[in-house]
Protein backbone atom coordinates (compact mmCIF):
# COMPACT_ATOMS: atom_id res chain seq x y z
CA UNK A 1 0.00 0.00 0.00
CA UNK A 2 1.43 3.63 -0.98
CA UNK A 3 2.82 6.55 1.23
CA UNK A 4 0.89 9.41 1.14
CA UNK A 5 3.47 12.18 -0.33
CA UNK A 6 3.56 14.81 2.08
CA UNK A 7 4.25 18.70 0.65
CA UNK A 8 8.08 19.06 1.31
CA UNK A 9 9.44 22.94 1.98
CA UNK A 10 8.95 23.37 -1.66
CA UNK A 11 5.39 23.08 -1.97
CA UNK A 12 4.26 26.22 0.48
CA UNK A 13 0.59 26.61 0.13
CA UNK A 14 -0.52 23.53 -1.37
CA UNK A 15 -2.48 21.13 1.10
CA UNK A 16 -2.16 17.88 1.87
CA UNK A 17 -4.99 16.98 0.46
CA UNK A 18 -4.15 17.13 -2.92
CA UNK A 19 -3.18 13.56 -2.48
CA UNK A 20 -5.43 10.40 -2.59
CA UNK A 21 -3.88 7.33 -1.37
CA UNK A 22 -5.95 4.84 -3.08
CA UNK A 23 -4.95 0.74 -3.64
CA UNK A 24 -6.30 -2.28 -5.19
CA UNK A 25 -5.68 -5.92 -3.24
CA UNK A 26 -7.98 -9.23 -3.45
CA UNK A 27 -7.94 -10.01 0.11
CA UNK A 28 -9.55 -13.47 -0.76
CA UNK A 29 -10.58 -15.00 -4.19
CA UNK A 30 -12.98 -13.36 -5.80
CA UNK A 31 -13.21 -10.32 -3.70
CA UNK A 32 -11.69 -6.92 -4.75
CA UNK A 33 -10.60 -4.07 -2.41
CA UNK A 34 -10.18 -0.70 -2.76
CA UNK A 35 -8.99 1.66 0.22
CA UNK A 36 -8.85 4.72 -0.12
CA UNK A 37 -7.50 6.96 2.55
CA UNK A 38 -7.63 10.70 2.85
CA UNK A 39 -9.96 13.52 1.33
CA UNK A 40 -11.89 13.53 -1.72
CA UNK A 41 -12.73 16.83 -3.32
CA UNK A 42 -12.54 18.76 -6.43
CA UNK A 43 -9.10 18.40 -6.66
CA UNK A 44 -8.71 14.54 -5.93
CA UNK A 45 -11.81 13.03 -7.37
CA UNK A 46 -9.94 12.43 -10.51
CA UNK A 47 -7.51 9.62 -8.86
CA UNK A 48 -10.59 8.38 -7.20
CA UNK A 49 -12.83 8.11 -10.06
CA UNK A 50 -9.33 6.29 -12.04
CA UNK A 51 -9.20 4.09 -9.13
CA UNK A 52 -12.72 3.06 -8.88
CA UNK A 53 -12.54 2.02 -12.60
CA UNK A 54 -9.68 -0.08 -11.96
CA UNK A 55 -12.01 -1.41 -8.92
CA UNK A 56 -14.41 -2.15 -11.42
CA UNK A 57 -12.41 -3.71 -13.98
CA UNK A 58 -11.63 -6.25 -11.92
CA UNK A 59 -13.98 -9.82 -12.50
CA UNK A 60 -14.67 -10.53 -8.80
CA UNK A 61 -17.99 -10.66 -7.25
CA UNK A 62 -17.61 -8.94 -4.29
CA UNK A 63 -16.29 -5.28 -4.67
CA UNK A 64 -15.50 -3.43 -1.71
CA UNK A 65 -14.30 0.22 -0.95
CA UNK A 66 -12.93 1.44 2.28
CA UNK A 67 -13.63 4.41 3.16
CA UNK A 68 -12.31 4.14 7.04
CA UNK A 69 -9.65 6.82 6.15
CA UNK A 70 -11.66 9.10 4.31
CA UNK A 71 -11.84 12.62 6.42
CA UNK A 72 -13.76 13.92 3.90
CA UNK A 73 -16.32 13.04 0.95
CA UNK A 74 -17.22 16.09 -1.73
CA UNK A 75 -20.04 15.58 -3.55
CA UNK A 76 -17.71 15.23 -6.60
CA UNK A 77 -16.96 11.92 -4.72
CA UNK A 78 -20.27 11.21 -3.73
CA UNK A 79 -21.16 10.92 -7.55
CA UNK A 80 -18.47 8.76 -8.15
CA UNK A 81 -19.81 5.97 -5.93
CA UNK A 82 -22.77 6.40 -7.27
CA UNK A 83 -21.92 5.84 -10.64
CA UNK A 84 -19.71 2.67 -9.48
CA UNK A 85 -22.87 1.11 -7.83
CA UNK A 86 -24.47 1.57 -10.94
CA UNK A 87 -21.85 -0.05 -12.87
CA UNK A 88 -21.83 -3.00 -10.17
CA UNK A 89 -25.50 -3.61 -10.42
CA UNK A 90 -25.25 -3.86 -14.11
CA UNK A 91 -23.62 -6.86 -13.38
CA UNK A 92 -26.01 -7.97 -10.15
CA UNK A 93 -23.19 -6.97 -7.52
CA UNK A 94 -23.82 -4.81 -4.90
CA UNK A 95 -20.92 -2.41 -4.17
CA UNK A 96 -19.72 -2.65 -0.10
CA UNK A 97 -18.68 0.44 1.17
CA UNK A 98 -17.30 0.26 4.88
CA UNK A 99 -17.96 3.36 6.22
CA UNK A 100 -17.56 3.66 10.18
CA UNK A 101 -16.78 7.17 10.15
CA UNK A 102 -19.67 10.42 9.96
CA UNK A 103 -17.60 12.06 7.62
CA UNK A 104 -18.37 9.81 4.80
CA UNK A 105 -21.72 8.12 6.07
CA UNK A 106 -23.58 11.61 6.74
CA UNK A 107 -23.07 12.80 3.16
CA UNK A 108 -24.73 8.96 1.96
CA UNK A 109 -27.23 9.89 4.88
CA UNK A 110 -28.37 13.56 4.03
CA UNK A 111 -28.53 12.50 0.33
CA UNK A 112 -30.46 9.30 0.86
CA UNK A 113 -28.63 7.40 -1.76
CA UNK A 114 -28.02 4.63 1.67
CA UNK A 115 -29.52 1.97 -0.60
CA UNK A 116 -27.58 2.14 -3.28
CA UNK A 117 -25.12 0.23 -1.16
CA UNK A 118 -24.35 -2.01 1.17
CA UNK A 119 -22.71 -0.20 3.82
CA UNK A 120 -20.80 -1.79 6.33
CA UNK A 121 -19.33 -0.30 9.74
CA UNK A 122 -15.94 -2.51 9.33
CA UNK A 123 -13.69 -4.11 6.63
CA UNK A 124 -14.34 -7.50 8.70
CA UNK A 125 -17.86 -7.61 8.04
CA UNK A 126 -17.71 -6.15 4.55
CA UNK A 127 -15.35 -8.91 3.38
CA UNK A 128 -16.82 -11.75 5.16
CA UNK A 129 -19.79 -13.47 4.35
CA UNK A 130 -21.34 -14.04 0.62
CA UNK A 131 -23.63 -11.69 -1.15
CA UNK B 1 -10.83 47.51 -3.39
CA UNK B 2 -14.12 46.49 -1.40
CA UNK B 3 -16.74 44.21 -2.84
CA UNK B 4 -20.01 46.49 -2.46
CA UNK B 5 -22.20 42.88 -1.79
CA UNK B 6 -20.37 41.72 0.99
CA UNK B 7 -20.94 42.33 4.38
CA UNK B 8 -18.71 44.42 6.55
CA UNK B 9 -18.49 43.79 10.27
CA UNK B 10 -20.60 47.04 10.77
CA UNK B 11 -24.04 45.52 9.11
CA UNK B 12 -23.62 42.87 11.49
CA UNK B 13 -25.12 44.90 14.13
CA UNK B 14 -26.88 41.99 15.63
CA UNK B 15 -23.70 40.77 17.25
CA UNK B 16 -22.58 38.06 14.62
CA UNK B 17 -18.98 37.26 14.92
CA UNK B 18 -17.76 38.03 11.37
CA UNK B 19 -14.53 35.95 9.49
CA UNK B 20 -13.14 36.68 6.29
CA UNK B 21 -10.88 34.21 4.26
CA UNK B 22 -9.66 35.27 0.75
CA UNK B 23 -7.37 32.77 -0.91
CA UNK B 24 -6.22 32.56 -4.78
CA UNK B 25 -9.58 30.89 -6.42
CA UNK B 26 -7.66 27.67 -6.75
CA UNK B 27 -9.02 23.86 -5.91
CA UNK B 28 -6.17 23.72 -3.73
CA UNK B 29 -6.87 26.02 -1.57
CA UNK B 30 -10.69 25.01 -0.91
CA UNK B 31 -9.77 22.47 1.65
CA UNK B 32 -8.20 25.71 4.23
CA UNK B 33 -11.59 27.26 3.84
CA UNK B 34 -13.34 24.19 4.54
CA UNK B 35 -10.73 23.79 7.67
CA UNK B 36 -12.83 27.10 9.15
CA UNK B 37 -16.07 26.38 8.38
CA UNK B 38 -15.58 23.73 10.73
CA UNK B 39 -13.63 25.15 13.32
CA UNK B 40 -16.21 28.35 13.58
CA UNK B 41 -19.03 25.89 13.49
CA UNK B 42 -17.63 23.45 16.26
CA UNK B 43 -17.08 26.52 18.25
CA UNK B 44 -20.31 27.83 17.64
CA UNK B 45 -21.80 24.75 19.21
CA UNK B 46 -23.50 23.16 15.89
CA UNK B 47 -24.35 19.48 16.63
CA UNK B 48 -22.08 17.26 14.68
CA UNK B 49 -23.89 16.27 11.82
CA UNK B 50 -24.15 19.96 11.70
CA UNK B 51 -20.98 20.41 11.55
CA UNK B 52 -19.98 18.49 8.58
CA UNK B 53 -23.21 19.63 6.56
CA UNK B 54 -21.33 23.00 6.66
CA UNK B 55 -17.97 21.88 6.04
CA UNK B 56 -19.58 20.22 2.55
CA UNK B 57 -21.44 23.23 1.64
CA UNK B 58 -19.19 25.41 2.31
CA UNK B 59 -16.74 22.89 -0.02
CA UNK B 60 -19.79 22.72 -2.51
CA UNK B 61 -19.78 26.50 -2.74
CA UNK B 62 -16.14 27.29 -3.09
CA UNK B 63 -16.10 24.37 -5.79
CA UNK B 64 -18.57 25.71 -7.63
CA UNK B 65 -17.30 29.12 -7.66
CA UNK B 66 -13.54 28.12 -8.78
CA UNK B 67 -14.98 26.58 -11.45
CA UNK B 68 -16.13 29.68 -13.23
CA UNK B 69 -13.31 32.07 -11.46
CA UNK B 70 -11.00 34.14 -13.64
CA UNK B 71 -7.41 33.01 -13.43
CA UNK B 72 -6.70 36.18 -11.31
CA UNK B 73 -10.01 36.00 -9.06
CA UNK B 74 -10.00 35.94 -5.72
CA UNK B 75 -11.77 33.50 -4.05
CA UNK B 76 -13.75 35.25 -1.15
CA UNK B 77 -15.55 33.51 1.88
CA UNK B 78 -17.32 35.97 4.48
CA UNK B 79 -18.64 33.84 7.88
CA UNK B 80 -21.48 35.46 9.96
CA UNK B 81 -21.28 33.12 13.38
CA UNK B 82 -24.34 34.01 14.97
CA UNK B 83 -25.88 32.37 18.37
CA UNK B 84 -27.71 29.02 16.00
CA UNK B 85 -26.82 29.42 12.64
CA UNK B 86 -23.69 30.53 10.26
CA UNK B 87 -24.28 32.79 7.05
CA UNK B 88 -21.86 32.33 4.71
CA UNK B 89 -21.03 34.07 1.91
CA UNK B 90 -18.71 33.22 -0.47
CA UNK B 91 -17.52 35.39 -4.30
CA UNK B 92 -15.41 35.58 -7.21
CA UNK B 93 -14.63 37.42 -10.24
CA UNK B 94 -15.28 35.49 -13.29
CA UNK B 95 -13.85 36.89 -16.92
CA UNK B 96 -17.04 37.44 -18.14
CA UNK B 97 -20.65 38.59 -17.71
CA UNK B 98 -21.96 35.23 -18.86
CA UNK B 99 -19.78 33.21 -16.90
CA UNK B 100 -22.94 31.39 -14.71
CA UNK B 101 -23.38 28.98 -12.09
CA UNK B 102 -25.83 26.21 -12.86
CA UNK B 103 -28.12 25.20 -10.58
CA UNK B 104 -29.56 22.03 -12.48
CA UNK B 105 -26.47 20.05 -11.21
CA UNK B 106 -26.14 17.29 -8.55
CA UNK B 107 -23.79 19.11 -6.69
CA UNK B 108 -26.15 21.98 -6.63
CA UNK B 109 -28.90 19.74 -5.36
CA UNK B 110 -26.60 18.65 -2.99
CA UNK B 111 -26.07 21.87 -1.64
CA UNK B 112 -29.45 22.70 -1.58
CA UNK B 113 -30.35 19.25 0.67
CA UNK B 114 -27.29 20.26 3.02
CA UNK B 115 -28.06 23.89 3.77
CA UNK B 116 -30.99 25.46 5.38
CA UNK B 117 -30.98 28.09 2.27
CA UNK B 118 -29.06 28.71 -0.77
CA UNK B 119 -29.05 30.81 -3.13
CA UNK B 120 -26.83 32.66 -6.13
CA UNK B 121 -26.19 35.95 -7.26
CA UNK B 122 -25.04 36.93 -10.10
CA UNK B 123 -23.38 40.28 -11.21
CA UNK B 124 -22.81 41.65 -14.30
CA UNK B 125 -20.40 44.39 -13.43
CA UNK B 126 -20.12 48.02 -14.43
CA UNK B 127 -17.19 49.96 -15.85
CA UNK B 128 -14.12 48.89 -14.61
CA UNK B 129 -15.62 46.20 -12.01
CA UNK B 130 -15.44 42.84 -13.18
CA UNK B 131 -18.39 40.63 -13.00
CA UNK B 132 -18.57 38.44 -9.41
CA UNK B 133 -20.90 35.43 -9.03
CA UNK B 134 -21.84 34.90 -5.42
CA UNK B 135 -23.50 32.00 -3.44
CA UNK B 136 -25.29 32.37 0.00
CA UNK B 137 -25.97 29.96 2.56
CA UNK B 138 -26.90 29.61 5.85
CA UNK B 139 -27.12 26.98 8.01
CA UNK B 140 -28.69 25.95 11.77
CA UNK B 141 -26.86 24.38 14.63
CA UNK B 142 -29.11 21.58 14.88
CA UNK B 143 -32.66 20.39 14.88
CA UNK B 144 -33.26 20.66 18.31
CA UNK B 145 -35.98 23.92 18.77
CA UNK B 146 -34.28 26.12 21.01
Amino acid sequence: MGESVQPGPGMAGVSASEFLDTAISEPSPGTALLTVRGEIDTLTAPTFTAAADELLATPADTLVIDLTDVRFLASSGLAVLISAAHRAEERAVRLRLVVPTRAVRRPIEITGTGPLFDLHPDLASATGGRD
Amino acid sequence: MSDLSSPTPADALDGASTVEVRTSASAALIPTIRAVASDLAARADFDLDAISDLRMAVDEACATLVDVASPTSWLHCTFLVRPERIEVHAQVQTKHADAVVSTDTFGWRVLQTLADEVAVHHDPGRGDTSPTVEIRLDKRSGDVLR
